[in-house]
Parts: C-alpha cells; sequence; structure tokens
C-alpha cells in the first residue's frame, strides 16, 4: 500500500474523520494511504461547486443516455438516474492481485460443486463436506439441470462475488452471485462518464480500463459453444425492456456485438433454438441468459411465464445449445451453502481459501442459533434466498420488537436464515452535502470463466449515501463510485 | 440478419419519426396561419390538417373542433392520440430503446434527449412555453435523428428498414395531403398550403415561379423525382430498400411488387389521369394502396412459415392455438 504520507488534507476534506471502520484513503490518524495521495490532492484543489458542477455534468451524461435503473419498490417502479459519486474508489496493484487469486479460486470451487452436484454424482455430499438435506431443499437447487453437459464443466460463467474491507483491512467474501450477476455495465458507463468529465484526475494514476470486457465477455461464451464450434450464433437473453436492468442486457448485447432477443424472439424445433430474423429461422449456439430459472422455459418450469422459451429445457437436454449462466446455479447463491465455501476449496482444490468469509451462524444448527439469537442485537440476520438487501435485519440498528420478531421467525424457520458477525464495511471519502464524509462501501468484481477464468479488472463499488448506513444496494438509496485499479509498475 | 421483431421496431421507429416531424409542420402551419378558429373557414382549415393526418376518428373521440388551443393541444400534447407529437416522440424512443443494442449511441441518446425535452408526464401544453420554440425544437432534433440515421449508421437490414419506414409514412402524408386538399376550393391558397405542409414551397418557387397553381402543385408532389417528399422519390427509396431486403428475406418479395407497380402507376402518367377524371376516389384509393403496403411490409417481416411451424411443435395443454396441427 505504500509508505502513508502524513500530508493533511484541506477544503472539501477539511473536517474529513474516519470513524472506527478501516478507511479506504486515511489512516486511523488522518494521514492519507499511498493509492490516494494524487487524488486526495487533485481533490483539495477543488471547491464545492466545480464539484456540484461536475457531478451535474455526469447527470446529464447519464440522463441524456437513459443510464437508469428501476426501484420496484416505489408505485409503479420509479426509473432513476444512476448515482455516481465523483471520489474514486482504489486498489493498489498488489492488493488487487490477492484479491483476483481469491476470486478466481472461489469461483473454480464453485464451478467444481456445480459440475459434480449436477453431473457428477455429488461427491460432495456423499463426503460430508455439505449436507444433503441443505442442497437439495435450497430453492435454487434445480432438479432439472441434473445431467445436463456443460462445456468446460464451467457452469458458472459470469459470477458477481460481493466482497467487503473490515475494520482489520482485510477483504472478506460478503456474499456468492452465480445466476444473472448485474452491475457490469453500470462500472464502465461510471468509467466513461468520469473519463468525459474528470479526464484531468487520471493524468497522474496509472489506471488499469474497462472497456475491453465485451470482448472478455464474447470470448467466455465463444468457448461455451456446444461441440466447440467456431463462430457460434451468440444472444443475449433479456426479459425486455421494462426489466430494471435493461440498459445493461442492451450495453451488453451492444458491446459483444450480438443480437438482444426476447422469449418471443427464439423458438424450440426439434431440440434445437432458433431466432426469429427476416429471413427465417436461425440457428442460436449460446444464450447468455438474464432470466431466472422458473420463467425460461414455461413448459419445464413455470407455465404463466411468457418470458422464456418453450421447450427450451429439451434442448439443452439435447446439447444443441448452451445457456450461460447453467441451470440451477442458484444452489450456491443460497446463503444456506455459503457457510460451506470455505470447506469446499480446501476439498476440491486442496488449497486454503485467498478470501475468508464473514464469520457465519447457520441457525439450522441449535448451539449455534443458541449463541446467535441470544446476541442478536450484535449480529446480522439475513434470509438466505434473498438478495438486493431485502429481508436483512442489522442487530445494532433494529429496535427491540424487531430483534424479538426476527428471534421468533428465525427459530420458527431456521433452515432459512443465518446470522453474520456485523462486519464495519470500509469507508471512503463520498461526497456529503459540502463536503466530503466517510461512506461505507463494498466491492463487486466480476468473475468470467468459460474454457479460462479472468478476473476482470475493476467491478462495480457501491456506496451507502447515508451516514452510518451499511446498506449499499442502490433500490435503497445507495450509489456508486468508479473502481480504479492501479496498473502493477507504478503503484 | 436482423431479429424480426427489431426490424419491425426499426420500421416503426422511422415511421413515428417522420409522423412527429409531419405533425409538427402542421401545427405550424396551424399556428402560424390560423389565427382563429371561430370562423367557418378557419375550422375547414383545422378540419383539413386533421383529414390530412388521418386523424379523423381520432378528433371524433375528442369532441368537435372548436378552438385553436383545442386543435393545438390535439395534435400536439394529446397522449391519447396516437399521432400527437408527444405520442410519436414516446413512439419513437420506445422503439429504438428496443433495439439499442443495434443502433448507433448518437442515434438513441437524440431521440431520448428529445424525449426528455418533453414535460410528458406532468401532460402541460408546450404551447404555454412558446409552441414555435417546441416545435422547431422537434424538428430539429427529427432531423438530427435522420441524419445520424442516414451518415452513422451501417447500411445493414437495419437501417434498410427505418428508411423504408420513413418512406411509407412520408408517402401517406403526401398522398393524404393531396386527398384532403382536393376537399377545398382548389386555389392559390390550397396549393401554397400543400407545398408549405411539404416544406416545398422554395424548391416550388424556384422550379415553377412564385404564383403556384393547383394541379401544378399537385402534378409536382406526386412526380418531383428531385423533391424528396415527393411520392414518386419516396416510391423509389421504398423500393430500393424492398429491393435489398428481398434478396435474403423473400417474405418481403410482395410487398417490393406492389412498390414497383405503384412507381409505374405513377411513372407513366395513369394516377395523374385518373385524378383530372375523378380526383377524390383516384386519391383515396392511391392511398389505401399505400396503406396496404405498408400493412404487406409488416406481414413480411414475420414469414408466417416460420410461425406455423413452431405453433406446430408446443402446444400447451388446453391452450392450443387456433389452426394448430393436432
Amino acid at each position: 500500500m505504500g509508505e502513508p504520507s502524513r500530508q493533511q488534507a484541506s477544503g472539501l476534506l477539511d473536517r474529513y474523520r474516519p470513524g472506527t471502520a478501516f478507511d479506504e484513503a486515511f489512516d486511523a490518524d488522518g494521514a492519507v494511504r499511498g493509492p490516494y495521495l494524487r487524488i486526495v490532492e487533485r481533490f483539495r484543489e477543488l471547491d464545492i461547486d466545480e464539484v456540484k458542477r461536475l457531478e451535474n455534468l455526469v447527470a446529464d451524461e447519464f440522463r441524456r443516455q437513459g443510464i437508469t435503473f428501476t426501484v420496484y419498490s416505489e408505485e409503479e417502479g420509479t426509473e432513476r438516474i444512476w448515482p455516481m459519486d465523483l471520489f474514486p474508489r482504489i486498489i493498489a496493484a498488489a492488493e488487487w492481485d490477492e484479491l483476483s487469486r481469491g476470486l478466481s479460486q472461489r469461483v473454480a470451487a464453485l464451478n467444481c460443486f456445480l459440475a459434480d452436484l449436477y453431473n457428477g454424482g455429488g461427491q460432495a455430499i456423499e463426503d460430508g463436506v455439505v449436507p444433503r438435506w441443505l442442497v437439495v431443499s435450497s430453492q435454487g437447487f434445480e432438479r432439472n439441470a441434473m445431467g445436463i453437459r456443460v462445456p468446460h464443466s464451467a457452469h458458472c460463467n459470469i459470477a458477481g462475488i460481493d466482497v467487503v474491507r473490515a475494520a482489520d483491512g482485510r477483504y472478506r467474501v460478503l456474499e456468492d452471485n452465480l445466476r444473472s450477476p448485474s452491475g457490469i455495465s453500470y462500472v464502465i458507463e461510471n468509467r466513461a462518464a468520469m473519463a468525459k468529465a474528470c479526464s484531468w484526475l487520471f493524468y497522474d494514476h496509472p489506471v488499469e480500463p474497462t472497456e475491453q470486457y465485451g470482448r472478455m465477455l464474447r470470448s467466455t461464451l465463444e468457448s461455451m459453444a456446444p461441440d466447440g464450434r467456431d463462430s457460434p450464433h451468440i444472444v443475449v437473453l433479456t426479459p425486455g425492456i421494462f426489466n430494471s436492468a435493461y440498459f445493461e442486457h442492451a450495453f451488453l448485447a451492444r458491446s459483444m456485438g450480438v443480437e438482444l432477443v426476447e422469449g418471443r424472439d427464439l423458438v424450440v424445433d426439434d431440440h434445437t433454438v432458433y431466432s426469429r430474423t427476416i429471413e427465417g429461422l436461425v440457428k442460436v449456439d449460446v444464450i447468455y441468459r438474464r432470466i431466472d430459472d422458473n420463467f425460461l422455459d414455461p413448459v419445464a418450469f413455470r407455465p404463466d411465464s411468457t418470458l422464456g422459451v418453450p421447450g427450451l429445457l429439451s434442448a439443452l437436454r439435447a446439447g444443441t445449445v448452451t445457456v450461460c449462466n447453467a441451470l440451477g446455479n442458484g444452489v450456491v447463491d443460497d446463503k444456506g451453502v455459503y457457510p460451506y465455501v470455505p470447506e469446499l476449496i480446501r476439498y476440491y482444490l486442496d488449497e486454503e481459501p485467498i478470501i475468508d468469509n464473514v464469520p457465519t451462524y447457520m441457525m439450522w444448527d441449535p448451539d449455534q442459533r443458541a449463541d446467535a439469537l441470544a446476541r442478536l442485537g450484535e449480529l446480522v440476520a439475513k434470509p438466505v434466498g434473498e438478495s438486493g438487501g431485502y429481508g436483512v435485519l442489522i442487530g445494532p440498528h433494529a429496535t427491540g420488537q424487531e430483534l424479538d420478531e426476527a428471534r421468533a421467525t428465525i427459530e420458527a424457520d431456521p433452515r432459512n436464515w443465518i446470522v453474520q458477525e456485523l462486519v464495519q464495511l470500509s469507508t471512503v471519502p463520498s461526497l456529503a452535502g459540502d463536503r466530503l464524509e466517510p461512506r461505507h462501501l463494498d466491492l463487486r468484481p466480476f468473475v468470467l470463466t468459460g474454457e479460462r477464468t479472468q478476473v476482470f479488472p475493476g467491478g462495480l463499488t457501491r456506496v451507502a449515501m447515508r451516514r452510518g448506513s451499511l446498506i449499499v444496494n442502490s433500490s435503497q438509496g445507495g450509489g456508486s463510485k468508479d473502481t480504479w485499479i492501479l496498473a502493477p509498475e507504478t503503484s | 440478419m436482423i431479429l424480426a421483431r427489431h426490424a419491425e421496431s426499426l420500421l416503426w421507429a422511422g415511421r413515428y419519426l417522420e409522423r412527429a416531424e409531419n405533425t409538427s409542420r402542421c401545427l405550424n402551419y396551424a399556428a402560424n396561419s390560423i389565427t382563429h378558429l371561430r370562423t367557418g373557414e378557419a375550422t375547414a382549415e383545422g378540419e383539413m390538417l386533421v383529414r390530412t393526418l388521418g386523424l379523423q376518428e381520432e378528433l371524433e373521440a375528442v369532441g368537435p373542433l372548436e378552438s385553436q388551443p383545442q386543435l393545438i393541444a390535439f395534435l400536439l400534447s394529446d397522449t391519447d392520440n396516437p399521432g400527437s407529437v408527444v405520442s410519436a416522440v414516446v413512439a419513437v424512443r420506445e422503439n429504438l430503446r428496443t433495439v439499442r443494442d443495434r443502433i448507433p449511441i448518437e442515434l438513441w441518446e437524440e431521440a431520448n434527449g428529445l424525449f426528455l425535452r418533453f414535460p410528458f408526464l406532468g401532460h402541460a401544453n408546450a404551447a404555454a412555453g412558446g409552441l414555435h420554440e417546441v416545435l422547431l425544437m422537434v424538428r430539429r432534433a427529427c432531423l438530427a435523428i435522420s441524419g445520424i440515421l442516414n451518415e452513422g449508421m451501417r447500411r445493414d437490414e437495419g437501417h434498410a428498414f427505418a428508411v423504408l419506414g420513413r418512406m411509407l409514412e412520408r408517402s401517406i402524408f403526401t398522398v393524404g395531403l393531396l386527398e384532403a386538399s382536393h376537399a377545398g376550393s382548389r386555389g392559390v391558397m390550397d396549393a401554397t398550403r400543400m407545398l408549405r405542409l411539404t416544406s416545398s414551397l422554395q424548391a416550388y418557387h424556384r422550379q415553377h415561379g412564385n404564383a403556384p397553381d393547383f394541379d401544378s402543385v399537385v402534378r409536382y408532389l406526386l412526380h418531383a423525382a428531385d423533391l424528396p417528399r415527393s411520392v414518386l422519390s419516396c416510391l423509389d427509396r421504398a423500393e430500393d430498400c424492398l429491393t435489398g431486403l428481398a434478396s435474403t428475406a423473400a417474405a418481403l418479395d410482395r410487398p417490393r411488387r406492389k412498390a414497383a407497380l405503384l412507381r409505374a402507376r405513377l411513372e407513366l402518367g395513369e394516377i395523374e389521369e385518373a385524378i383530372a377524371a375523378a380526383p377524390v376516389p383516384t386519391l383515396q384509393d392511391f392511398l389505401a394502396q399505400f396503406l396496404e403496403l405498408a400493412s404487406d411490409v409488416h406481414t413480411g417481416i414475420v414469414p408466417p412459415l416460420a410461425m406455423a411451424t413452431v405453433r406446430s411443435q408446443y402446444i400447451r395443454p388446453g391452450a392450443a392455438p387456433e389452426g394448430a396441427e393436432r
């Protein structure tokens, strides 16, 4: 991380006081950490009016391009401009190198587990690494996926692993997203907006570029073609323009140079998937789907779904098409399986995990449950099947009544809850009113796996915009930051 | 190769883009030339515009035309009227949104920017903020979108469908204008209005003098090969698009042949002769043929045989589609 500077910031950062959490930019004595030296200098040269002007430039850019997200909890769903804070999150090369090795390791082990579960006879279950009852009772476990061949045994081609930095300065995995992790388009658009509005900020920082994602994703998907065929016909399958991530789906199709299709654009004939074109039916080889398992095929799953393709499962079974990510990955997104991941890494790879989990208590274990519920007021309770921060109870922020209700809910249905130690997510300077203040943040890096594994340099940094809040999800008022990975030679 | 749905979206985007521009031009004319709608003559002018735009049924749903502000609101911001400027701009944006991945980013940004400049959601009447400025903004944005479409987009099938949509809509507008204009006195005022509503006044003056004769203007708007808004020019471009598309999409050969036939009838003077004998029925029939051509294009986008194959494959229990094989 380099020798910290004793130089004090001023202006926007004059009254900046890191709290008890690890601060990414300043150490406990208030000195600037190495990777942030120059960016802090640059922000010292700015006044609030200039920062507001730049913020408006970025917001205008997002508005013009229609870079939005939808908040479903509000009436009829509201389209909002994507929020981005101008002060970047910076990660030094050596730190990123270790983090990316840890991410590759974790995804490799999870892919081994999925291949073992759906195509390998479930050796890890047989050997007692993960309980059978837990796996088969998971909402994400998909019996229809049993026996479907997956090229290179790469069940998870696009993974988004949520990591946080705890008070001790170490990264930990908070959550695995192996179904349809979203956010990569915002990573790239954040960079594009920063480069337009504040190009001078990059001058003395060797920042890894982000625009190669489309190429990385396309090569990954190409390697997933059935029977290794050359120049496969790839499509991105979206639920349509009313989906909250539609912007991202269009972005991905455009950046790969492939078609963005809806379920109604595809048909299955004789166990083969075709797209409906003006020339007639054209065979499809690889589908990057952004639709959940349940909606993929109304013949096999939800019959009321109009989003999917009737007969798709039959084509998958016939091996004429590959669906990425594979069917049934939801079993490892189940937070009930999360506590077993370190052991899965040891089991499949014979390695120690490079990135630890957050200490987690399994509520189906009576002893762990009793201990955790006794001190629930200092812990975090999470339902195993939710994402996006929904249903999470943060003990220190909950009332006595909320804690009592949570205890009763967990006692009634322990399989569907985990309880974790509260991690004081690290902080970074973020604009709050007329100055920069510490705000908590996390990071979602993306790992691509096909014939080989690649970690995209960077990730989606989400930041809580309210003081002290640990909720970083954009759907619940969180914002984002451009994530800078510094190149090795000069960092 | 283009998805049938994308082809349809681009076709509609082209049609609505043209519609937004045409309706804006009509509104501009209404605002500048119809100073009030209290007299029978002015009311007739308003009704003529509505007839030109083929919006008689939509107007009936609103009620009789009684004032200029009512006409302006109907054509500008009435979201229940699919021919209003607001509806057309929304439709351009929504159609381009579904093909965001295959059009130039600038094209989407311009269409989205136009959408964002309208106070749509509050249903505010832009007339209060200065109708002229609003219409100027719409027409400039339409021109910018056209410019990007023509200069920034690859000449692929998507481009051909967008241009085809524009040409079909433009032909329908021009023929509709000729038909509605024949209901009037066919004097200099009618002739001038036709030229203004097609942005052809200056071009006509340079070629034929500044005292427009009604029949001469009708011939000009039908035949002028160098006028982008003449029916012949539109048919030429539409036929070019269809010829390219039909080389790979066989179902589009039928509308290609129909466009060629319409062009031949126009070039050989058959239409003009029929107009001289019975102008309104001839132009109504001509308009109907353009509407049929547009319908054939839409049908040709999704090859019916492909759909039939699919329907026979997967039939949900109790929900067999009509005509499906059992």
